[in-house]
């Protein structure tokens, strides 16, 4: 099932739905690489709520979307990380560096308002 | 009749049947015990109550077995399940209902909290009320009395071992409950500001309760929509290797819900210990104490803490 992407001002919000076959993240990451060019974002916010997974593929999937959007212009924001899925993620020695997390949509949007050279993500 | 009111957790999953023959090989019950425990069937079955009151009565006399004496329901149980109990005896047939049944009947005695010493006097009181009968039926050769008593008696300790397990079983269960129950208690999340949580940990982390810890912090996190925590360590003794690598863990899990950890009350000792040991906190804000810590996590959220002056009077 692909995934819609909304078009907020500046922002674009990948709301994920349901769990994502590898090729649908691929293509996720394919149509966010060219919307960021076509609407000159200057953020994305991916909201995984709806996961109750996370494996080593989809984070990353997940960097690689930070990193071309970087490239782009554009910075990556991964909002609603599930606790379990959190510490799933830390227990299998995964990261997402260089991809700033926040709590849920509302976070993340008030993250990508703040001037860059503020952000948390180090 | 109905069941005491009592929940048995416990189910008899671990004897196997190989578990149950190496217990009768540990007793060494052999065919020929099985041929004179028949021949001595009628001193049991015929006697019943005698021999079931010998347990009971011994009970009675001290002030210790209260909790059974005391409880109509246990005590109904109890000596309905002895009567069984001593059927299956002599019955020759020692399967998993059989031990099955013991471990019940244990389980009740614990559950009375009669004591595991208590129990093995009035067993041995129930035996002798046996044995009384056995020497009864050879009168002229003790010897062959003495040899039948001891087949039935391998059959007892059998016995008093499954009883005793499943008494000392009861008791784990219950210390298991009570360090659940301490861990529960001893990891609460407090809401200092709005989206500022306190996590003061106290104790031992081990690796079941870090994860504890880690659920229940990213539990709170999402709860009080927390952008920074504070975890304060200073009651927690040791910190080595593998409990750092625990924070290390929590913190990173923390950041990928979006909020900011901060560690406080790394005492000199534990700095240096850490130092010590090559333990990388480097990725880590650690402070020294709580309150550097709240200072830090007021800054992080944009507050500024000012003394009024004068001081406001209280309303």
């Amino acid at each position: 099932m692909p995934v819609p992407i909304l078009k907020q001002g500046q922002i674009l919000i990948a709301s994920i739905q349901a769990a994502l076959t590898d090729h649908d993240l691929i293509q996720l990451k394919d149509e966010l690489a060219d919307q960021v060019g076509r609407f000159r974002s200057r953020g994305v916010i991916i909201d995984v709520t709806a996961l109750d997974v996370l494996d080593s593929f989809a984070t990353r999937t997940l960097r690689g979307i930070a990193a071309t959007a970087q490239l782009r212009g554009a910075q990556t924001v991964v909002v609603g990380i599930q606790p379990d899925v959190a510490i799933a993620i830390v227990q299998l020695g995964l990261t997402l560096q260089g991809v700033a997390t926040a709590l849920d949509l509302e976070e993340g949007l008030q993250l990508l308002r703040r001037p860059p050279n503020r952000n948390r993500t180090s | 009749m109905s069941e005491p009111s009592v929940s048995l957790p416990f189910r008899v999953t671990e004897f196997a049947p190989s578990n149950i023959e190496r217990r009768l090989e540990f007793v060494n019950l052999g065919p020929e015990d099985r041929a004179r425990i028949t021949i001595i069937k009628p001193d049991v079955v015929d006697h019943l109550d005698e021999h079931v009151s010998a347990f009971f009565d011994h009970l009675v006399k001290f002030e210790e077995s209260r909790g059974l004496m005391s409880r109509r329901d246990f005590i109904d149980t109890a000596r309905r399940l002895k009567r069984e109990h001593l059927i299956a005896m002599v019955g020759g047939n020692y399967s998993h209902d059989y031990i099955d049944q013991r471990f019940r009947l244990g389980q009740i005695y614990s559950r009375a909290s009669l004591e595991v010493s208590l129990f093995m006097g009035a067993f041995h009181a129930l035996m002798a009320s046996i044995g009384r009968r056995v020497m009864h039926r050879f009168p002229k050769d003790p010897l062959a009395g003495f040899e039948h008593f001891l087949s039935l008696k391998k059959v007892a300790f059998f016995d008093i071992a499954i009883i005793a397990d499943a008494m000392m079983a009861d008791r784990e269960q219950t210390i298991r409950q009570q360090q659940e129950a301490i861990r529960e208690l001893s990891t609460p999340t407090l809401q200092v500001r709005e989206r500022l949580l306190v996590l003061p940990i106290i104790g031992l982390l081990d690796t079941q309760r870090a994860r504890q810890l880690t659920e229940g912090l990213l539990q709170a996190v999402r709860a009080h929509r927390a952008r920074v925590v504070v975890m304060d360590i200073t009651g927690v003794a040791t910190v080595d290797s593998k409990v750092a690598n625990h924070l290390i863990q929590t913190v990173e899990a923390a950041a990928l819900m979006g909020a900011t950890v901060v560690i406080t009350g790394v005492s000199a000792n534990v700095a240096q210990s850490l130092v010590t040991l090559g333990v990388d906190l480097g990725r880590i804000t650690t402070l020294c104490d709580l309150q550097s810590g709240l200072e830090e996590a007021e800054r992080i959220l944009g507050y500024r803490v000012m003394r009024a002056d004068p001081p406001i009077e209280a309303v």
